[in-house]
């Protein structure tokens, strides 16, 4: 299906009020992505390019350097989310649970949320039964957590022209690829909708580092400058901000206290909510009282 | 071998800390990259594509960019570590002893470890005889240091499947290919274990200045951010720090402060040692079997 033929364009400011509990004026969600890199691929995202350009397989030195997030990286990171009290959504391969299940009993102890991320890190297009992958990630989910997945991040965001309908099929509720609003919104499926929630490009360490190669810091004044406009935005209709990390990317030493200042800043506010993908979504669905 | 069998997912948090002597708390290891750029082939890096995009033989510009590294850039990284009495680890193409004897006595003679790192700078992937280049390395870099390297480097950090496994074979006691953890760690290969030394692709001017394009002072800013992070948990576990330059970008007359403020800042901390890849070595195979 064509995304024309999932939802009709709406401007934000044309739609109902959205009210969060408590008088909050945003949601504020963070993600972080766990990959399984399979040595015997093409990286999925490479730092050092060849030398000599080309594309050498095997790809040692860029498997190591993704690989050293998870042995390392995480660990760091998970201080911050310990050190705030935030509950984060694990978007996570469903092959790298077995691989690095310490990874995933750390993040289940802390009630964290798991989302399906493809059963491996490779672009949904490439899948040879996409099905079958999206159905193997939710069994690898719920037998570790016990509960099935209920939403969506497509490995680099990606989808063809059927996932969201197969993902329904298979029990999704919400999916993540669609950066295209500040707030929830449904998408047309063959049988019934599905929640699109507001993940992000923006403020993303593999667009921002990766791709836009800024500073370290910058992930810290772009987070900020998107938290301030959005919460001035959301004095109309309530906003949702994502925040999204890779143990390989912000859990690099001389990253991750940037990621832990804008936290902290977010954190300070009273009025914003740190919530998981799931409690947006159940808010988003529930019975809207009348607006006064 | 595919990573995986070479060694299982290890969370750090799982092992027990290691220790420096005196309560150290971390150790920088410093690693120069010299190499030989073959005119008849595609220069290894470019700092300026060329026009319209047309890759053309010989690539006289590139290649001149790097041969300012050998001229000039490399003399202010000799006085560096002179004023510093710092002995780094030169990760040397062993051809460079042939096509640059003057660079690698300089090198010998201040007491630097030579470390190998192939015969030239080409990927590993398109060498025909990787064994042979090995050992024609190994050999030749014997040959001038007086001793046999313990180390190796994979030009780009490259390596084929069984590299581990010929390396091994050829003597080598570690490597810096896997950039995977803060501290070393022992993998299988075919001819008994091979151990890996944290070297990085973080705090490495070729990421940095020639792949992520950032300005030359934000060397300084990453290497002290990572440095004060990793000297913090070296209160609970010896931690290593690596930092890769190469001549002809650390050794431009404008980034060369940057790298210089590095040092200056490091040093003026207790408990930091500068050691080179052997002696790093030395003392992770004492102290894994105290902790």
């Amino acid at each position: 299906m064509l995304p024309t033929d999932r939802l009709d364009y709406s401007a934000i400011i044309q739609r109902p009020k959205l009210q969060l509990p408590g008088g909050a004026r945003l949601a504020v969600w963070v993600i972080v992505n766990v990959e399984e890199w399979d040595p015997k691929e093409a990286m999925p995202r490479t730092v050092l390019s060849p030398t000599a350009g080309g594309t050498p397989m095997p790809d040692i030195p860029n498997w190591a350097w993704h690989e050293y997030g998870n042995r390392v990286g995480f660990w760091r990171m998970l201080e911050v989310f310990d050190e705030h009290r935030v509950r984060a959504v694990l978007a996570v391969n469903g092959s790298a649970i077995g691989r690095y299940e310490l990874i995933a009993r750390a993040a289940l102890e802390r009630g964290w949320e798991f989302i399906g991320h493809g059963f491996t890190q490779k672009n949904m297009q490439k899948v040879a039964d996409e099905p079958d992958d999206i159905r193997k990630t939710a069994a690898a989910i719920r037998g570790f957590a016990g509960k099935n997945p209920r939403g969506w991040l497509g490995p680099g965001l990606t989808e063809t022209w059927e996932t969201p309908d197969l993902l329904v099929e298979e029990g999704y509720e919400y999916v993540c690829d669609w950066v295209l609003d500040d707030q929830p919104v449904l998408l047309r499926t063959r049988t019934k909708p599905i929640v699109s929630i507001p993940y992000t490009q923006e403020c993303n360490d593999v667009a921002m580092m990766l791709i836009q190669h800024h500073k370290a810091s910058e992930y810290y004044d772009r987070a900020i400058d998107q938290f301030e406009q959005l919460y001035v935005d959301a004095a109309h209709s309530a906003r949702v901000m994502a925040l999204v990390v890779h143990p390989y990317i912000m859990g690099a030493p001389h990253r991750l206290k940037h990621f832990r200042n804008a936290l902290a800043h977010i954190r300070g506010h009273r009025d914003v909510l740190f919530w998981t993908g799931e409690e947006i979504l159940d808010w988003y669905l529930a019975p809207r009282p009348p607006i006064d | 071998m595919i990573p995986r069998e070479r060694g299982a997912y290890s969370a750090i948090v799982d092992r027990p800390p290691l220790c420096l002597p005196d309560r150290a708390r971390l150790v920088v290891w410093t690693i120069v990259n010299l190499e030989f750029w073959d005119i008849s082939r595609p220069m290894a890096r470019q700092v300026l594509p060329a026009p319209t995009g047309q890759v053309l033989l010989p690539d006289v510009p590139n290649w001149a960019w790097h041969e300012y590294g050998m001229r000039v850039g490399v003399w202010r990284f000799f006085d560096l570590f002179a004023r510093l009495a710092i002995r780094p680890t030169l990760s040397i193409n062993a051809r460079v002893c042939e096509e640059y004897e003057r660079v690698a006595l300089a090198a010998r003679d201040a007491g630097w470890e030579f470390m190998g790192h192939a015969w030239e700078q080409m990927p590993i992937h398109r060498v025909e005889d990787q064994a042979a280049m090995i050992a024609k390395s190994l050999d030749t870099l014997e040959r001038f240091a007086g001793t046999r390297p313990l180390g190796w480097l994979g030009p780009g950090l490259t390596e084929t499947e069984d590299t581990p496994d010929l390396l091994a074979a050829a003597g080598v006691k570690y490597i810096g290919d896997w950039v995977y953890d803060d501290e070393p760690t022992e993998i299988r290969t075919a001819h008994g274990p091979l151990i890996t030394l944290p070297y990085t692709v973080e705090l490495n001017d070729i990421p940095m200045m020639l792949v992520q394009h950032h300005e030359s002072a934000y060397f300084t800013q990453r290497c002290i951010d990572s440095f004060e992070r990793l000297y913090s948990e070296g209160a609970d576990r010896a931690k290593i720090m690596a930092i890769a330059i190469h001549p002809y970008i650390s050794g431009q007359p404008h980034r060369i402060k940057y790298l210089e403020a590095v040092y200056d800042h490091v040093n003026r901390y207790a408990g930091v040692l500068h050691w080179n890849g052997a002696e790093i070595l030395d003392w992770y195979l004492a102290a894994r079997g105290n902790r």
